[in-house]
């Protein structure tokens, strides 16, 4: 048979097998199906009304608070989440760490997901969305625009994830050749990804350096890209123990008895790491109140909201993270970890719309429209997330 | 001619410094405390195996 013979023959082959395992699996009717296919039925509508009358129709940003909640959230701390990604593929690939190397699949899945969803959605958000591809096709470039910077490396580093996620694929698909050629790319690909993370984590914090008026000056500082990748490595660290939890629950077929006790333990080197990254941010933090003498601005609202960020959702989890990891106790690791995310949120939304404009006098609140298009998102993004791990040996080999 | 009659250690860099100095002493009791993880033995697959896992 000629060499053009085998390929047609491989490709509809393949072709089958994907037809087939599109064909829904399990049952419909479970709690998560039943909240998620009305918000995303609803949500698509409200896309609908956003593309074609214009984002005034939907949301309520303007001209003075022209990022919303889909910037905040979405995009700056969906982006964050994402940072155990090159967390653990350093500590794995780079390190030579194999203890974490049974949740490396899983992880590069959990960063790639959140950066095609989340980064993904900064489409819903630009007035001109088509305009999205001129910082790649060369038209107006804008070198000196950090939005150049962060626009190639979330191009870049989701190829990047593709490519040390590909060799699952084809795994999945029984191309032994095309995953041998594939796996040999990992090791490249992640420390391609690794540069890329350290400076777009940074860079998405760099994106706020130019509204220095805007910012209230217990979160604006000179140093927020350092902060920025600082708290994503601890982000990361807590969604892989809290997405974790979840996928330990909810796909506890998928996982041998031997990988139920060895999460155990890598749990507990997970807890370790978030807990000596808290640490280091806390006192940056302490360092930057010092240096910059923000002892006045503490005596209003806006202070006791800045110490109820960094004393309740980073020094605290950061006791919580040494103490469970001490005692081994892991429920209160998972408990530290959520209230470890909450902070990242609380963090990224104080900066980019809590306390943006804070002296204006009529400040912005998300829409209805914005909430349910961003829990659209992340509903659509578990659906994606499920119908990848149940197929393919994302969780252990099949 | 100027005259420093005090050093006031909030104008100067003098609570950094000692920030940071605690910062390195901590950080150093820090990972010794979390390396010593582990140590409470088989007690502690009691307390882990009650979380679910």
């Amino acid at each position: 048979m000629s060499n053009a013979a085998v390929f047609t023959s491989e490709f509809s082959r393949v072709f089958r097998f994907f037809l087939q395992e599109l064909k829904p699996r399990g049952k419909w009717l479970t709690p998560f199906n039943v909240i998620s296919i009305p918000i995303i039925i609803v949500g698509l509508v409200i896309l609908y009304f956003r593309f074609v009358y214009g984002l005034g129709s939907v949301t309520n940003l303007n001209q003075e608070f022209p990022w919303g909640l889909w910037i905040g959230f979405d995009v700056v701390t969906g982006v964050a989440f994402a940072g155990g990604s090159y967390v653990v593929t350093f500590v794995v690939y780079v390190m030579r760490n194999d203890k974490y190397h049974s949740i490396v699949r899983v992880t590069v899945l959990n960063g790639l997901m959140a950066y095609v969803f989340y980064a993904g959605a900064l489409v819903l958000d630009l007035g001109r969305p088509w305009h999205i591809v001129n910082p790649i096709i060369g038209n107006s470039f804008g070198y000196n625009s950090v939005l150049f910077l962060v626009s190639w490396h979330f191009l870049l580093y989701m190829i990047a994830m593709f490519v040390e996620f590909s060799p699952v694929i084809a795994e999945w698909a029984k191309l032994e050749k095309v995953r041998k050629f594939l796996s040999a790319l990992t090791l490249g690909a992640v420390i391609f990804g690794i540069t890329l993370s350290i400076l777009h984590q940074s860079g998405l914090g760099a994106l706020f350096l130019m509204a220095k008026p805007k910012i209230h000056p217990l979160w604006y500082s000179e140093f927020i890209p350092i902060l920025f990748f600082v708290s994503s490595i601890y982000a990361g660290l807590a969604m892989i123990i809290f997405e974790g939890t979840i996928s330990h629950k909810v796909f506890k077929d998928l996982i041998g008895d031997g990988n139920h006790k060895r999460n155990e333990e890598i749990v507990l080197g997970l807890a370790k790491g978030a807990a000596i990254t808290m640490f280091v941010y806390y006192f940056f933090q302490a360092l930057l109140f010092v240096h910059e003498q923000r002892w006045n601005l503490i005596h209003d609202f806006w202070g006791y909201w800045y110490l109820v960020e960094i004393i309740g959702f980073v020094l605290i989890p950061c006791c919580m993270f040494a103490y469970a990891v001490r005692n081994r106790n892991l429920g209160l690791i998972k408990v530290a970890s959520v209230m470890a995310l909450l902070g990242i949120i609380l963090n990224r939304l104080n900066v980019s719309v809590i306390a943006f404009r804070w002296y204006a006098a009529d400040h912005y609140y998300p829409s209805w429209q914005e909430i349910v298009v961003t829990l659209m998102v992340i509903s659509v993004e578990i659906w994606v997330l499920r119908w990848i791990i149940t197929r393919m040996p994302v969780l252990s080999k099949h | 001619m100027e005259f420093y009659t005090y050093v006031n250690i909030f104008e100067t860099k003098g609570l950094e410094y000692l920030l940071l100095l605690s910062f390195l002493v901590l950080f150093i009791l820090l990972v010794r405390y979390l390396s010593g993880y582990g140590k409470k033995g088989p007690d502690a697959g009691d307390k882990t195996s009650k979380t679910g896992h």
